[in-house]
Order: structure tokens, then C-alpha cells, then sequence
């Protein structure tokens, strides 16, 4: 594949998922997100019982579609390759505090983008927030931050995380009253199933061609001023933006924006951690979805930490709301960085 | 001859762009080809004439691929050495 067609495969990837971002809006989904793998993920938590927020409970299709999606494209490309045990359990705790920094902003870094393309204007401070979040995360991985390499396993390891998704959408179509479906708040917002999955099959298949990474698009910018991968990124919020316009969803303000708050600092330092914990992980929340569809086990354990960290954070009150942070959020945060850099100390090689 | 080496980490990277460096061959680290791996790593393209010049591999190292117009050809693998 040449340079030229990686580019535009890039963009392409970037145009889809920035396109599905306002349309999941239009058809139902809160506004701004169209997409967030955070808010998603912790929807799925609480759907299958892991906290009683009972207004962020759905399973959301478009996850199990953007797994599906990146596990059918790998599978008929030949791309799947099952592989794990490069420190599941660090990672399982990298993405857990991803996870709490995600929603104390509310969003992952693709749905900062979104926010940002809906004219957020916290969410410029969160991103400010993410990039510095990166740069700690680059310091490092020149410091010679390694999680130790990977191995490969047998496809049903690898395929583990795609049959739990196939088994979530049997749950979600066949509704049992153990499962528990939001009838108020953004977990009532949502875009039909059949929308909803297919955008999720469509997005997760471009992303897995693309590599598209909220966080790889900055690290190689950062590390070998090269701009491809971010090129995904501002594809996404021009596209979005566009879309946004189009549709009426623009609102240029910090106050009253949807699912989001004004709490500069905390806006701030939400996203540094995710940008630092996504940095050691290799990879933003959307990408770590991706890499577990391809098969790779560590992924599909960062993908639980999630699932774990946002049922904490409805349990314990950590995630924070329209109205703004809670103390036991913010502490958790703090909490969150100091982990994340220890583990980055921690997992240092000096025979460089 | 133009190679391709890819690694299980960032770490794998520098340490193999420094002993490039110290055997002179010209090497840059960059973002792995999308056409050598769907990984979103790190890898180094180097100069090497014969690679029999390496008397052993960084632990790190995955794959090393020979460029071939716009292509590569793995020609070496860690999982089956």
C-alpha cells in the first residue's frame, strides 16, 4: 500500500466516522454523541447490572457492531491474529483509570472531538488536557516504557471478545427483564438497533483499515512529525462540523452544552489522564475495541478494565453529570494520574 | 537493500535505531507501514547490505521485511526462529 492510498484511506476512515457521528445524532442518540466508546461502554455496564444509574442503562449496538465490524474485515483480510499476555493485568488498570478520567470529562477522545465539532468549547479545554496528557505519555516512551511483548494464542482467545459481543446483541434484541433498558436520560437517546449496528459494522471496518487512533495521530506527530494518523482526527470534526451546521446541532458555548459540564481544570485533567493512560496502552478506548475484534487479547482486557472502571464510577459516585464534578471524581482522578505515572516508572527498561 | 523491523513495543524501537546507529547503518524510526502490519506501532527502516552483520536480535524485534518497490517481503520472523 502506497503512502498516497494510506492517506486517503485515512481520510475516508475519518470522513465515515465523522459522518455517522451528527447522522447517530439525527436519529436519535444524545447530542454530541454519536459516538463515545466511554459513554457506550458504561450504557452496556449498566444494562447488564454492574451499577444502577438508571439513566445511562442500553446496550449500545454501535459497540457491538464497531467490534464485529473490525473482527469480520481482519477475518476476511486475513489480519486476525490472536496474541496476548503483554501485562494484562496493568493494562486491565491503565484502562480502568482511563475509563474514570473519561467520565469525569464525559467522553472519550472521539467524543471530544464530536463535542468539539459541535462547538463545545470545554471540550477545546479538554483537548488541550489530552494532548498534554500524550506528551507525558511519549516522555515515556522514550524513556524506553515497555509493557513486554505479546504472544500468540489459540483463535478462540482471540475470537472470546467478538462471541461475548454476538451474545450482547442476542441480549439486546431479545430484551429479557434482566436486562435493563434506560426510560429516562441519555441511556433512553438512542438511534434504531439496526441504525445503530450498522454504523457501529461500518465504522469499526474503517477504523481497522485505517488504524485510526485519537492517539496515534498525536504520538506520531510528537515522536516523527508525521501526520497521517491525525489526519483521521481532523477529518472527523470537519466532517462532523459540516454535518453539525447542516443538521442545526452547532451551539458555540462552554454553559449548557449536552452531557458536559464547565469545570475547566477538571475538563482539563479528565482528558490528561486519558490522553497519558491511552499513551501506555497503546491506544485510544475506540482503537482498543478495534485491536480486540482483530484478536488481541490485551485489547479485549483493556476493553473489561473499561466495563469495570465505569461501573465503579456510577457505584461510587466518580462519574461526574451536567451539573458538574463530584469530590469523590476528582479525587479519583488525581488518584488516577499518580497511578498512571507510577506504572509508567515502574515498567521503565534501562538497557537502552 | 532497504529492511523493515518491527517490534513488540516502542522500547524495541529506539534500542534497535541505536544499534543501527552504532554499526553505522542509516536507520529512522517511524509509524509501522499499513501494508506490513495492521499494528499502529513503531518500527525502523535501515540500510543493511547483509544482515548476517546483526549477530543477534533485541529481544523486542517481531519482523524484519525487505522493501521490494512498493511492497515487502518478510525475511525474518520471531515467532519461527
Amino acid at each position: 500500500m502506497s503512502d498516497k492510498k494510506e492517506r486517503t484511506l485515512i481520510i475516508a476512515a475519518g470522513a465515515i466516522v465523522g459522518l455517522f457521528g451528527a447522522l447517530l445524532v439525527k436519529f436519535g442518540n444524545p447530542k454530541n454523541m454519536g459516538f463515545c466508546i466511554a459513554c457506550f461502554l458504561r450504557d452496556i455496564a449498566g444494562a447488564v447490572g454492574l451499577h444502577k444509574a438508571a439513566v445511562v442503562q442500553y446496550i449500545r449496538p454501535e459497540i457491538i457492531g464497531l467490534v464485529l465490524g473490525a473482527f469480520i474485515i481482519a477475518l476476511a483480510t486475513k489480519e486476525f491474529k490472536p496474541k496476548g499476555g503483554s501485562s494484562p493485568f496493568t493494562r486491565f488498570f491503565l484502562a480502568f483509570f482511563v475509563m474514570v478520567g473519561a467520565l469525569v470529562f464525559l467522553g472519550c477522545p472521539l467524543r471530544m472531538v464530536l463535542r468539539m465539532a459541535g462547538g463545545d468549547l470545554n471540550a477545546y479545554i479538554g483537548f488541550v488536557g489530552f494532548v498534554c496528557g500524550i506528551l507525558c505519555g511519549v516522555f515515556f516512551l522514550n524513556k524506553g516504557f515497555s509493557l513486554k511483548r505479546s504472544y500468540a494464542q489459540p483463535a478462540l482467545e482471540g475470537a472470546g471478545i467478538s462471541i461475548v459481543m454476538v451474545a450482547l446483541l442476542v441480549l439486546l434484541v431479545a430484551a429479557p427483564a434482566f436486562i435493563a433498558f434506560s426510560e429516562s436520560g441519555p441511556g433512553s437517546m438512542r438511534a434504531p438497533l439496526a441504525i445503530a449496528l450498522c454504523a457501529g459494522l461500518i465504522v469499526g471496518a474503517a477504523a481497522q483499515k485505517s488504524r485510526l487512533c485519537m492517539v496515534g495521530g498525536i504520538r506520531d506527530v510528537v515522536l516523527f512529525k508525521d501526520f497521517k494518523l491525525i489526519t483521521g482526527f481532523a477529518v472527523i470534526f470537519v466532517v462532523c462540523l459540516i454535518a453539525n451546521l447542516a443538521l442545526g446541532n452547532f451551539k458555540l458555548s462552554m454553559a449548557e452544552q449536552p452531557v458536559a459540564h464547565t469545570e475547566s481544570l477538571w475538563n482539563f485533567l479528565g482528558l490528561f489522564l486519558v490522553g497519558l493512560g491511552s499513551c501506555l496502552l497503546g491506544g485510544c478506548p475506540l482503537r482498543q475495541l478495534i485491536l480486540a475484534g482483530e484478536g488481541n487479547g490485551d485489547s479485549a482486557v483493556a476493553v473489561l478494565g473499561f466495563i469495570v472502571g465505569a461501573a465503579f464510577c456510577h457505584n461510587f459516585g466518580l462519574a461526574s453529570s451536567g451539573n458538574g464534578t463530584t469530590p469523590a471524581g476528582r479525587i479519583a482522578c488525581i488518584i488516577g494520574i499518580a497511578v498512571c505515572a507510577i506504572i509508567g516508572f515502574m515498567n521503565l527498561n534501562n538497557d537502552q | 537493500m532497504t529492511y523493515i523491523a518491527t517490534f513488540f513495543s516502542h522500547f524495541g524501537t529506539i534500542k534497535f535505531k541505536k544499534l543501527c546507529d552504532s554499526k553505522g547503518l542509516p536507520a529512522k524510526a517511524m509509524p509501522v507501514p499499513r501494508s506490513l502490519s495492521s499494528s499502529c506501532g513503531t518500527c525502523v527502516r535501515f540500510e543493511c547490505e547483509d544482515l548476517s552483520i546483526f549477530s543477534e536480535y533485541p529481544g523486542e524485534l517481531d519482523k524484519i521485511a525487505l522493501q521490494e518497490g512498493n511492497g515487502y517481503r518478510e525475511v525474518y520472523n520471531s515467532s519461527e526462529s
